[in-house]
């Protein structure tokens, strides 16, 4: 530095965004700390609740399976209302897409129609749909189905929406120009370039909607979260337990399935690419010549390869599956179109909303449901972070470390976070503190995942320079490490802070503290206006979040 | 052939003061006249911009004019109906430099697409097509010498290769005219020799109106029997193939100067095209 006085040193350049960052991140500490004092949550309320948790526990174990006959019926029942709702939800979502992507839409008013059926879906949690559904089809996986369906356009339209407007185009200028008109053209040229995309979602959503379905039985709406509520009524530990370990299994068999068919649909193709084996050299040999024979003597349909009939198999697996579900649930398929009658009056009647019966509570409900977001989050990343790093493989050296943290996560991530809530509720009693818990719990298991998977992505030769000029282990984490990993961290951070305030809007409904609570009295006492007014200020609360969301992630970028 | 107008034959394609102005405020196309007669293979030579993608588009309603008339087999294109426009368009054929394939269909599905315009409904997968159709589509296949690949997915093809599916696929349509816009401008000039000599084929063999577009002298004059030369949008070469000079073509590759003086890039593009031209001329 000799020679250069500090007043001549270069500054580093600041510019508004850093500000802006630092203005956020300001305002999210703020907002911990008030939500801190708001839930009067006391360093002793969070470890109280964690001796709760052990006795919770130990009441649990052992877990008893006489119910077993109920509970995998009960079980069978979530897994087809999570695929029927699916369905369902991808039916409604393929014109959607195509009416409201930039690309192929018809004109401005349809787009924007669209874009606000979606974005209106994402925003009403499937848990309050769920409710207000049971009011008009009764207790039973019928309105499980619908909530199910009908809040999923959101995702599944949104991921369909921008498949479909990532598509290539020059294929369809060409067929355009053969005079194959709008629609015949999109069907030729942008379907089959979408299809993989659009299976993709479906399964990623169908897992999601596992999940959700597991928790709808809470409101009465089917499946197995009733069995588990009613055992939990009548304090028999030993009996949820049961019914939560079996979903839980299932649960994780669907997402291992439904992740290896994903990765190979998005791979272009479901036979296993890679090993090379005796076997898998004679079933190419056998393509082959079966291409050749097609061709030389101009077979008229595709060959029967091994791919073809892989996929083959697949969609005839699905319809079957889809066929025993709905006459498994005895859905009425025809007369279904007649209770969607009941479902509009019904929702007519949440109009005009009331927001005075509820009054002063409405706003003690909105804090504390952001309260409960804000808390969760900090907590959780707090725990996940040493979590993340001990279940990073290229941090940790030694492979007992990084297997057991991922295996402790994967077990806790298997779980809903409405289970898990539940459970703490009916440990700690009403209130906001054990849905606070089981968010966090939720949070820090989702996160330490994310970390350790942005941790293992950072480039090595950073950390090999560092680590060449002598830097010990630590040093290298935070000059080589962080840096690298810190910008994605922020985005997930913000994106758990979204998806905590959303879970926290519908934690009331099982009494875990926060807006849904009073969504679940007013449901109770049938002041359909009341609930008209609730969900409109869990719409605009969702929706505030999202935009936030973008805005902050615009700046980031 | 001459490149004069007869006068006596109704032309199949006429331009008539046509000038298209984009939206952006770009003047692509600046009052050309253009009469082209059933059966002539002509090629449309002129620097990237000059306007020669434009004029093709014009010939199947892909654009309309902002001023002038288009008249394609006696249908006056700038004010027809969409239904025709759809009709128009199922009697020509189109191919792009970028091919337009499907890549993650097959080939023959991909050659399917170009009788869209003769089925009703959409289509989707190679069940969904009469088997008249495939056969039809194999058929077309063998012309370009793919036959073999039918069941290939087009993205596992080269370049050269999915040129020929899309010709495959144009003559899908039956077409009378075949429009190509620069359609070896991608390909290595092996590929291109073979497309180009395919497309003269087909054209011979199905007696088409075909008009390329080309960017590189030495195919257009090779290929062409007539060449259409467009600088800045408008029409400044007519003739025949034969015999063309030196300078009329250094008059197409020539930047009008405006008021402004020409990017650097310009001129060397113009330098390298011109001293192309002159030593394809020499030969």
């Amino acid at each position: 530095m000799r020679g250069v006085s500090r007043s001549k040193m270069p500054k580093p350049p600041r510019r508004w965004q850093t500000f802006a960052l630092l203005i956020i991140f300001v305002s999210y500490v703020a907002a911990t700390v008030w939500s801190w004092t708001f839930i009067d949550m006391t360093l002793t309320t969070l470890f109280g609740g964690f001796s709760d948790l052990w006795n919770l526990i130990t009441y649990m174990l052992p877990p008893n399976f006489d119910n077993l006959p109920t509970v995998i019926e009960a079980t069978i029942e979530t897994v087809w209302m999570a695929l029927i709702g699916t369905f369902v939800s991808v039916l409604l979502s393929v014109p959607l897409a195509f009416l409201a992507a930039r690309n192929t839409t018809p004109n401005s008013v349809v787009f924007a129609i669209g874009r606000a059926i979606i974005t209106l879906a994402r925003a009403i949690p499937t848990l309050v749909l769920a409710a207000v559904f049971t009011l008009a089809l009764g207790i039973g996986p019928l309105a499980g189905i619908l909530a199910l369906a009908l809040h999923s356009i959101g995702m599944i339209g949104k991921l369909f929406t921008e498949a479909v407007e990532n598509s290539e185009e020059y294929s369809r200028e060409a067929v355009l120009s053969t005079g194959g008109g709008k629609w015949k053209t999109v069907v030729a040229t942008i379907v089959p370039q979408v299809t993989p995309a659009f299976i993709g979602t479906a399964l990623y959503r169908l897992d999601i909607n596992l999940r959700e379905s597991a928790v709808l039985g809470f409101v009465g709406a089917g499946g197995v979260g009733f069995v588990i509520q009613t055992e939990l009524r009548g304090l028999d530990y030993q009996r949820a337990i049961s019914a939560v370990s079996v979903i839980f299994v299932v649960i994780t068999i669907i997402e291992i399935v439904s992740t290896r068919l994903r990765a190979s649909i998005i791979g272009d193709s479901l036979a296993k690419p890679g090993r090379v084996t005796e076997r898998s050299k004679k079933r190419e040999a056998k393509d082959q010549r079966m291409i050749i024979d097609a061709v030389t003597t101009r077979q008229l349909t595709p060959p029967m390869t091994y791919e073809r009939k892989l996929r083959a198999m697949m969609g005839i697996t699905f319809l079957v599956l889809l066929v025993t579900a709905i006459i498994t649930i005895e859905m009425p398929v025809i007369s279904s179109f007649g209770l969607l009658d009941d479902v509009w009056r019904s929702i007519l009647r949440l109009f005009p909303p009331d927001f005075e019966t509820a009054g002063a509570d409405l706003w003690r409900g909105i804090a504390e449901t952001l309260a409960i977001g804000f808390i969760a989050t900090t907590l959780g990343l707090l725990i996940s972070l040493p979590l993340g790093i001990l279940s990073a493989r290229n941090i940790m050296a030694k492979k007992f470390v990084y297997s057991t943290t991922r295996l402790f996560m994967l077990g806790l991530r298997g779980l809903p976070e409405l289970v898990v809530a539940v459970l703490f509720v009916s440990a700690m009693g009403l209130g906001p503190v054990p849905g606070t818990l089981a968010l966090t719990v939720g949070t820090a298991t989702f996160m330490a995942k994310l970390i350790g998977d942005a941790l293992e992505e950072v480039s090595s030769a950073p950390r090999e320079a560092v680590f060449a000029t002598g830097a010990s282990g630590i040093q290298e984490f935070f000059s080589a490490v962080l840096p690298q990993a810190l910008p994605n961290l922020v985005s997930q951070t913000l994106y758990m802070l979204d998806v905590n305030l959303r879970s926290s809007t519908v934690l009331g409904i099982i009494g875990g503290g926060g807006i849904g609570f009073l969504l679940l009295s007013a449901l109770r006492v049938l002041e359909e206006q009341t609930v008209g007014a609730i969900i409109i200020v869990i719409f605009v609360i969702v929706y505030a979040i999202e935009l936030l969301g973008s805005f902050v992630r615009w700046i980031v970028e | 052939m001459a490149s004069s107008n007869s006068g006596e034959r109704v032309p199949l394609i006429r331009l008539a003061g046509v000038s298209k102005r984009f939206p952006n405020g770009t003047l692509a196309l600046d009052n050309v006249n253009l009469d082209v007669q059933r059966g002539e293979l002509l090629s449309l030579i002129g620097l990237s911009g000059s306007g020669k993608s434009t004029l093709l588009r014009h010939l199947n309603g892909l654009h309309q004019p902002t001023a002038g008339e288009v008249f394609v087999e006696g249908l006056n294109v700038s004010k027809a109906k969409t239904s025709e426009l759809r009709e128009l368009r199922r009697n020509i054929g189109f191919v792009f430099q970028l091919f337009g394939l499907v890549g993650r269909a097959t080939c023959l599905e991909n050659v399917l697409t170009g009788a869209l315009g003769r089925l009703r409904g959409p289509r989707y997968g190679i069940w969904s097509y009469p088997k008249q159709m495939r056969r039809e589509a194999f058929e077309h296949l063998d012309r370009v010498g793919l036959a073999s690949q039918a069941y290939q997915r087009a993205d596992t093809l080269s370049g050269g290769q999915m040129q020929r599916v899309a010709i495959a696929r144009s003559l899908m349509q039956r077409p009378k005219i075949m429009l190509a816009d620069e359609p070896v401008a991608s390909l290595d000039p092996e590929s291109s020799a073979q497309v180009l000599e395919l497309l003269l084929r087909v054209a011979t063999e199905e007696n088409m109106t075909v008009i390329v577009t080309l960017h590189q002298v030495e195919l257009a004059v090779g290929w062409a029997k007539r060449i259409v030369g467009l600088r800045d949008g408008q029409v400044v070469l007519d003739r025949g193939a034969t015999g063309l000079t030196q300078h009329d073509v250094m008059d197409v590759y020539r930047r009008v100067d405006h008021e402004s003086t020409p990017k650097p890039s310009f001129a060397a593009e113009n330098a390298n095209l011109t001293q192309l031209a002159q030593t394809q001329l020499q030969k």
